[in-house]
């Protein structure tokens, strides 16, 4: 009897939960940040506007790019539906705030997955995994650079103009 | 029965119900109504997802009738269950994947390690 569970489906069902389960963190994420670049772009917050703007199109990237293993490895992805997400912020670090609140819970739900292979000794997927591992380090590096400036700046209205000035060269070299 | 039913091989079956696979076009059969349902793995694993996800409390506590509809794709008939046949359903789609399994486990432990 041929081996067409094999030869069909590459993931086990635990793996295309987690991945699934993940798209629709992803989208969520984007949908949040597309938020929080709309608080911004509404406070007069131009360039923390664009650079959530460019938050959003990250996740959706990460989003597709799940999405298509999925597809690739002839398993069954789902297109997510997306609950609402917070629109109205206090401040501007409030936004940041909840930035890096979402980048731990995805590095959290990435490692999560990594742990998910690894018990089912899926070494395809964590190898696939491990550009997302990297990705989230230089995700939260940039988030919590963008709240130190806050720290070191202050949020007085000079010092919001500064990160304002600022927020867009807010980068990760590598570890370095 | 059509010809590609006769040459399959019975993967599960209880009392009522069975699971064949055809090994030439890599699709399983599910013998359940009258006619069978030839279905591709990923559709089997969407059957077997949507039968186990079927809140039976709530379908038994329920005003209307007791029975659970079922759409699968446009290529087979639309699903219209009871509880009896949601149970008989997840006995079978469980144990066909158990062989399943088994049969990935015994293809990779003796037939693909002395190809």
């Amino acid at each position: 009897m041929k081996d067409i569970l094999r030869r069909h489906q590459v993931l086990k069902l635990e793996i295309v939960d987690v991945i699934n389960k993940q798209i629709k963190m992803e989208a969520h994420s984007s949908s949040a940040y597309l938020a929080m670049a709309g608080w911004c772009d509404l406070q007069g917050y131009d360039n923390c506007a664009d650079f959530f703007f460019k938050q959003s199109e990250e996740e959706r990237k990460h989003q597709l790019k799940f999405f298509h293993y999925l597809t690739d490895m002839e398993a069954q992805a789902i297109s997510p539906a997306i609950g609402d997400c917070q629109h109205d912020f206090e401040n501007l670090r409030d936004v940041f705030e909840t930035a890096l609140d979402i980048e731990i819970s995805v590095t959290d739900a990435i490692h999560d997955i990594v742990g998910v292979c690894r018990k089912h000794t899926d070494i395809a997927t964590e190898e696939f995994m491990k550009w997302f591992v990297q990705e989230q380090i230089e995700e939260e590096y940039i988030a919590r650079r963008a709240l130190e400036l806050f720290d070191v700046l202050g949020e007085d209205k000079i010092a919001l103009g500064m990160i304002e000035e600022k927020i867009l060269s807010v980068s990760y070299d590598g570890a370095n | 029965m059509s010809s590609k039913v006769m040459s399959s091989a019975i993967v599960f079956e209880t009392l009522a119900t069975s699971v064949s696979q055809c090994d030439r076009s890599e699709k399983f059969f599910l013998h359940f109504l009258e006619k069978p349902m030839e279905l591709k793995l990923c559709e089997l694993i969407g059957l077997k997802r949507k039968i186990e996800n079927i809140d039976l409390t709530a379908l038994v506590s329920s005003q209307g009738p007791d029975i659970e509809i079922l759409y699968l794709s446009h290529q087979h008939p639309i699903l219209v269950l009871s509880i009896y046949e949601i149970l008989e359903l997840r006995e079978v789609l469980s144990g066909t994947f158990t062989m399943l399994e088994l049969n990935s486990l015994i293809h990779k432990s003796i037939h693909r390690k002395f190809s």
